[in-house]
């Protein structure tokens, strides 16, 4: 058990660091493949906690639902890159800032 | 021979048939949509002779034909026949003027080369059909409708001559003047409805029948909605806000004043419009609901006081015109005041039988004058006529009957008629209803009057030298004016044997055929005279009083003093306007002439009520809903627009911004939490 050796507090706050990681990525950065790595650093961070509290728990739900979460970020980052695909032949780049057409 | 009535409504459905035709292929037919409109208003007369003999041999009919909101509803609006001897006759007497129009407009604007002639006999079958359709209405509501096509006809005919500027003007203003009179009559509609629930006219169901049974202290009837009113109070309202219609329409005072101004249409047409369409449907309408009506002695007394004021008043105008039609349209204002009188004071059968002779000595005058009109190359001014009787005869003989009829002449039809309504108001008057002596007393000075400006129109138009070089050598008149004028003359002379009341007064002989008529028809209807003479009687207090010995003695005084009155104002016309060159003598009045001339100030009046109040009134409304309604519904959209246009700045369009914003309001949520939930 060497997990077991470890305190939850360790996992939490790994998970809060990479969750806080991701969300300084999305304000501050301008590209669009960027922000969608932020996405993935933030699931991940979901899936950090969920793994440690099934853990701690004995119970193997939550590692069935980090095992979802990665299942959804992938199709999410088939989606992601077909939007941004599309960007880039509209707009020429992947700054998110430049497409603001839609506004008022 | 019951059978007839199931072609009644082609009665009004015939010139219908006319109307359409002449507007649609009228350009294209020989007289220009005449002879659709002659064919279709002789077929009208053929079936309304053979539904009046039908009615005259006992059969009656009042069906509903046609229900066009129906079923779950608090009222049922129908479309219905009620061919009862009143409006038998009254479809005799339409379609016969309207037929003799239709042909003596042939002579008037066919042979005259008048331009528009489709639309000229597109708007009269409409307009007879509209009549027609209106008399065998059934209930109010019907009637209503085919009230107001009359009316919009008669714009339509007045108008005619839209090219000129006097017509348009008269004709919206014969249309205001009417429409301000409707307004009240449609009130009162919607109010009888939703009194009674049903607007039928006669039976059990009728609204007079329901309202009598209100009133009867004897029966424990179903109470009707009154809003609050007693019974009698409300009836009286209704009955007021009916009689706005009628007196819009039958040009009473003060709502004459379109009349005079509706000689700018064709002579034809104003011959129709007062003697059988237009006009006549005002009365005819009180004819109609006479037992609402005669249950309303404030009614019966407004109504009696409006007439022999309006016979009184418009005859004193009638004195100072000079043109020919505006003295005949004086005259017909105050005819129709007296038929009034006569309704107002319970001669129900003498109110339509003025009706149906001055309908035919009316329809007869104004033809004559269309006659002369065509002579004369349509200058109307009588002191550029004269000497006209040698050139035109026939002319001159049926105008001379028309005008000793209207002037109430013996044994002319005015005669009789004129003198059974003053007959009537005189014996209720002195039988218990004093106040009807007033409207008596004006009736009977406008006899004078009468007798007065109807032989100064005939001595001028037709008698002396012919004052300008027209009168002396007139266009002639073919058969087509003639046959009209013919067969209204001989009926101005003799119609009025239809009734010579005195006679059988006298003799015993039972001559009285038109009361016998109108008494006629089964009780169930409730529309014969006797109903309603008990009517008036019984709610409205009226009694049959006499002078001296009694009736024979009333009679004769009353006669006597009508036609003493009638031949004073013929002779005093005749004594100053005898002789080749009759002089002015109107002119002698001074201020009182003008007074007349200028109709009392009538219209200037009416155009300062709407000019300088209406017009102030709506002004002030107008600013107020610009200002404050409109104000309040700016001031919110104005509030909120700003506010959007600040907000939207929001909206950056940079995602990062929106996740700035959703972060911020997550550690705001958090910390709210954080201080709630006692966390530090």
């Amino acid at each position: 058990m060497v997990l077991g050796a470890v305190p939850a507090e360790y996992y939490l706050v790994l998970s809060a660091a990479v969750f806080c990681v991701g969300i300084f990525g999305i304000l501050t950065r301008e590209n669009a493949l960027i922000f969608l790595m932020s996405v993935e650093l933030m699931l991940n961070a979901a899936n950090i906690n969920l793994i440690a509290f099934a853990f701690y728990w004995g119970n193997l739900t939550g590692q069935v639902f980090g095992l979802f979460v990665m299942a959804l970020a992938a199709a999410e980052v088939a989606i992601g890159i077909g939007i941004i695909l599309v960007l880039y032949r509209n707009f020429d780049s992947v700054d998110v800032t430049e497409a603001t057409t839609l506004k008022w | 021979m019951a059978g007839v009535f199931a072609y009644a409504p082609a009665i009004a459905a015939l010139p219908f048939v006319s109307f359409v035709v002449a507007l649609l292929a009228g350009k294209y037919m020989p007289k220009k949509g005449a002879l659709a409109g002659i064919i279709a208003t002789a077929g009208s007369l053929g079936l309304s002779i053979a539904v009046l003999v039908t009615v005259f041999l006992g059969e009656t009919y009042n069906e509903t034909l046609y229900t066009f909101v129906g079923g779950d509803v608090p009222f049922e609006l129908t479309f219905g026949l009620l061919l009862d001897p009143l409006s038998a006759a009254m479809l005799v007497i339409v379609s016969l003027i309207a037929f003799l129009v239709h042909v003596f407009s042939l002579g008037y604007m066919n042979d005259e080369g008048e331009t528009g002639l489709p639309r000229y006999y597109a708007s009269l079958g409409l307009f007879t059909a509209s009549m027609l359709a209106f008399v065998f209405s059934d209930n109010l509501l019907m009637a209503f409708m085919f009230f107001e096509l009359v009316g919009l006809c008669s714009y339509l005919l007045i108008g005619f001559w839209f090219r000129r500027a006097g017509p348009p003007s008269a004709a919206k203003k014969a249309f205001l003047v009417t429409r301000f009179g409707d307004y009240f009559f449609l009130v009162g509609v919607v109010g009888v409805l939703t009194t009674f629930g049903t607007a039928q006219f006669a039976g059990e169901n009728g609204f007079p029948a329901l309202a009598e049974t209100v009133l009867n202290p004897e029966t424990t009837a179903d109470a009707v909605n009154t809003f609050g009113f007693e019974p009698a109070t409300w009836f009286a309202i209704l009955g007021l806000l009916v009689l706005g219609g009628v007196m819009g329409k039958s040009a009473q005072f003060p709502f004459h004043t379109w009349l005079p101004d509706a000689m700018e249409g064709p002579t034809p047409v104003s011959a129709l419009i007062h003697a059988a369409t237009m006009v006549a449907a005002g009365v005819f309408l009180v004819a109609r609901m006479y037992g609402f009506y005669a249950l309303l002695p404030t009614v019966l007394a407004v109504i009696a006081f409006v007439g022999g004021f309006t016979a009184l008043f418009a005859a004193t105008m009638g004195v100072v015109k000079n043109e020919i039609k505006q003295v005949l349209a004086y005259s017909t204002i105050s005819q129709y005041g007296y038929i009034m009188l006569a309704l107002g004071t319970g001669g129900y059968v003498a109110a339509f039988f003025h009706l149906t002779t001055h309908a035919v000595f009316k329809a007869l005058l104004f033809l004559g004058a269309g006659s002369v009109i065509i002579a004369m190359h349509h200058n109307e001014n009588m002191w550029d006529m004269g000497g006209l009787k040698d050139h035109m005869r026939v002319t001159y003989l049926a105008f001379l009957s028309g005008s000793l009829a209207l002037a109430g002449i013996f044994p002319f039809s005015g005669f009789w008629s004129k003198d059974e309504v003053l007959y009537e108001a005189l014996v209720h008057g002195l039988g218990g209803s004093p106040l009807l002596l007033g409207a008596y007393a004006m009736g009977l000075a406008a006899v004078f009057l009468t007798g007065f400006y109807t032989i100064r129109m005939v001595l001028l138009t037709f008698h002396g030298e012919a004052r300008s070089d027209t009168a002396e050598d007139p266009h002639g008149v073919r058969w087509n004016v003639k046959f009209p004028l013919a067969v209204l003359g001989i009926l101005a002379a003799v119609i009025g044997f239809l009734n010579p009341l005195p006679i059988k007064k006298l003799t015993g002989l039972e001559v009285d055929f038109l009361h016998q008529f109108l008494d006629s028809g089964p009780e169930a209807l409730l529309t014969s005279s006797h109903h309603y003479s008990g009517l008036t009687h019984d709610y409205a207090g009226y009694s049959v009083g006499t002078i001296g010995g009694g009736e024979i003695v009333t009679l004769l005084a009353g006669a006597g003093a009508s036609l003493g009155l009638a031949l004073l104002g013929a002779g005093l016309a005749f004594a100053l306007y005898r002789g080749a060159e009759p002089t002015r003598h109107t002119e002698k009045l001074g201020g009182l002439q003008t007074l007349l001339m200028h109709n009392y100030y009538q219209d200037e009046y009416q155009v300062w009520l709407a000019e300088g109040l209406t017009l102030r009134l709506s002004g002030a409304a107008d600013t107020f809903d610009q200002g404050v309604i409109d104000g309040v519904v700016n001031g919110v959209s104005s509030v909120s627009l700003f506010s959007g246009d600040r907000l939207r700045r929001l909206q950056t369009g940079i995602v990062t911004n929106y996740a700035a914003l959703i972060v911020l309001s997550l550690l705001v949520l958090l910390g709210v939490f954080a201080a709630l939930g006692g966390w530090f």
